[in-house]
């Protein structure tokens, strides 16, 4: 396998429902994210987008192909284990934030971190790193209640980040937001990429996002219809 | 260190809708403090119990005492005459223990039965002759308890009047007067076998009317002196040595001590010392009784703290499916995220404990002062006044139980979070 491949879809399907109510997600999808790449999917509501996104996270389950995360196929592994995976090498960033309430910032900074057995110093000091970087060092100690939708999001940004992961997954980031804040956001996550070298999929369908990002996979009714990121590798 | 960040996200969501868990705690509180209140209450009506049957008892031989004296073959064959195995030298034996610091007073008795007559009517009794000082020795042992209020003291004035009538005094049981007829000073006859077996006659008089404490008994219950009782029977024996100590609990290591000073050393034993547990059977069915009830209110109480605490951890578990989809998408594993909603109710149970022994000193004191008084038991003729008792010792099994249910109704989202799909949660609204 290609040691600068992150991420890889090989012939991959998933349907919801079942008979003849059957809706096929993601009809035979071979697809491959490559280290340090920022790619969009692209495609209308329902085309497929956010289950290909769900599959990459292994927050879901193909009924058909395999999904290989840095070299590992995750198709037999088990809850605990694909636990441990998301909590190592996948980051999240959600349309809605998702934040705990009732931890500030920095707390939900660090939750990963918990998890993964750090020790005090090095957790205060990488979420006190990362939250430098999204620029809310100084808000650490407020409530997500107490902070603005694009202050949130750089929480959720700092959240997903903060454990060093190969892949960052960000299913619609701009969508709540407007688009000065969003295009804010955008901004972080492009910086992100390009300092810390971590492959960032976005799923959008926000001209802004598709303007700034290159690598585009567009989906329509489960199919790859452009794969440009082999185009964009190629010409690279 | 994630358990204590855990148990902090636990406490703080406790407070999220604050309502519903003040209603919680409130619940599983008035849970532990009615299960402390029936223990307190189980716990007086069980020490009034043992009490009682050691100074007053609940049959016609009156209070147990804390040990009785014996002949072994009284327990072994059956008398062919009255008192064939009572105990001759009854002094002499109640001098061999007496120099223990523990017995506060050694009582002869003598238990027999025959007619009692007014001239028109005659009618059987079970008739108990007694030394009344030494009688008395019982009710202050009672008056002396700690935990036993003013308003429930024993009055020996019965006793008393049996002393001053003198010889052939005798006291009746209430329903024995009415059906004889008889008051404080009237004559009647006792009609009696003697140790030979020959029918005897001795003209007793009326010092007094008691009440015992079984309404069936007060019908052919008598009391009389010693040598009344000795004199119907021409005998010089009595029938056992009740032998009264400084406190109940002495009883078991009280007990061998004095088996071996009756019986001496190396001799085969004459006598058996008997514990007044072993004499208790009312006792024993009353407080068989009581434990299986205060069982099934325990086990019903648990059952609506459980499900009240299963409900709001349920709830709280539907209204942060987001959450709970958002911590298991970052990486974090079901028992993790299970053990949050162990620590909530974890929590829920510690501040029950706290709310229920508020709840329970406030209701205790409330009842301890009110100067309630309960009907008499089945069979019993005398009211008597409630009390709670702290009933330490039950205590910490109650707060086990309301500890476990609330905790366990945490563990049960385990099974509900393990349900939940992440991608579903993570848009749930």
């Amino acid at each position: 396998m290609n040691d600068r491949i992150i991420a890889q879809l090989i012939n991959v399907s998933k349907y919801y429902g079942s008979g003849e109510g059957r809706v096929t997600a993601l009809n035979h999808v071979n697809l491959s994210f490559f280290r340090g790449d920022i790619v969009v999917l692209v495609g209308l509501s329902g085309s497929g987008k956010s289950t290909l996104l769900h599959l990459l996270g292994c927050i879901d389950k193909q009924d058909e192909g395999n999904v290989i995360i840095d070299g590992i196929d995750t198709s037999s592994m088990s809850l605990e284990q694909l636990a441990n995976l998301r909590l190592n090498k996948i980051g999240f960033v959600f349309q809605s934030f998702n934040l705990i309430p009732v931890l500030t910032a920095y707390e939900n900074v660090e939750l990963p971190l918990l998890f993964k057995g750090m020790d005090k110093k090095s957790i205060r000091q990488r979420v006190d790193e990362v939250l430098d970087e999204v620029g809310l060092l100084e808000r650490k100690h407020h409530y997500p209640r107490e902070m603005s939708g694009g202050q949130q999001q750089r929480v959720a940004i700092a959240r997903a980040l903060v454990s060093k992961p190969a892949l960052i997954l960000a299913d619609e980031p701009t969508a709540n937001l407007d688009s000065k804040t969003g295009a804010g956001i955008l901004d972080l996550l492009m910086s992100l990429n390009k300092k810390e070298h971590i492959t960032i999929v976005v799923s959008s369908h926000d001209s802004v996002v598709l303007d700034r990002i290159k690598s585009v996979v567009h989906i329509s009714d489960g199919k790859i219809m452009v794969d440009e990121i082999a185009l964009h590798n190629h010409i690279a | 260190m994630n358990s204590i960040k855990l148990a902090s996200i636990a406490l703080r969501n406790l407070f999220r809708n604050s309502r519903r868990t003040l209603i919680t705690i409130l619940v599983s509180s008035a849970g532990f403090a009615a299960l402390a209140i029936v223990a307190g209450y189980m716990d007086f009506t069980f020490y009034g119990l043992k009490e009682m049957t050691i100074c007053r008892g609940f049959t016609s031989s009156g209070g147990t005492g804390h040990i009785q004296i014996v002949k072994r073959e009284a327990l072994q064959k059956e008398e062919r005459y009255p008192l064939e195995y009572g105990i001759a030298d009854n002094e002499k034996i109640q001098a061999l223990i007496a120099s223990n610091k523990s017995i506060k007073a050694t009582i002869p008795r003598i238990e027999f039965n025959g007619l009692i007559s007014n001239g028109e009517k005659s009618i059987s009794f079970l008739g108990m002759g007694i030394d009344p000082e030494k009688e008395s020795e019982l009710m202050h042992y009672w008056n002396a308890l700690d935990k036993m209020s003013s308003k429930t003291k024993m009055d020996d004035s019965s006793y008393k009047k049996l002393e001053l009538t003198g010889q052939n005094g005798v006291l009746l049981g209430e329903g024995m007067a009415k059906s004889l007829n008889a008051e404080t000073g009237s004559s009647l006859m006792l009609m009696g076998t003697t140790v030979d077996g020959a029918v005897n006659v001795v003209d007793v008089t009326v010092a007094g009317v008691v009440k015992s404490t079984m309404k069936s008994i007060d019908r052919y219950y008598l009391v009389t002196n010693i040598p009344t009782a000795q004199s119907l029977m021409q005998t010089d024996r009595v029938s056992k040595i009740v032998v009264v100590l400084d406190k109940t609990d002495n009883t078991e290591s009280i007990t061998p001590l004095v088996s071996a000073a009756i019986n001496g050393s190396g001799k085969p034993a004459l006598f058996t010392a008997i514990p007044w547990d072993q004499l208790a059977e009312y006792y024993h069915s009353i407080r068989d009784a009581y434990r299986i009830i205060f069982s099934f209110t325990g086990i019903i109480v648990v059952v609506i703290v459980f499900l009240s605490c299963t409900n709001t951890m349920l709830m709280s578990t539907m209204e942060r499916v987001r959450e709970i989809g958002t911590l298991k998408a970052i990486g974090i594993a079901n028992p993790w995220i299970s053990l949050m909603f162990l620590f909530e109710g974890f929590f829920i149970g510690l501040m029950s404990l706290i709310g229920g022994m508020a709840l329970k000193i406030i209701f205790s004191f409330i009842i301890n002062n009110s100067g309630f008084r309960m009907p008499p038991p089945p069979g019993m003729s005398s009211t008597y006044l409630l009390k709670i008792y702290p009933a330490t010792e039950f205590l910490p099994w109650i707060a086990l139980l309301v500890m476990f249910s609330t905790t366990f109704s945490g563990l049960l989202t385990l099974l509900k979070i393990r349900k939940i799909s992440i991608v579903n949660s993570l848009t749930h609204v």
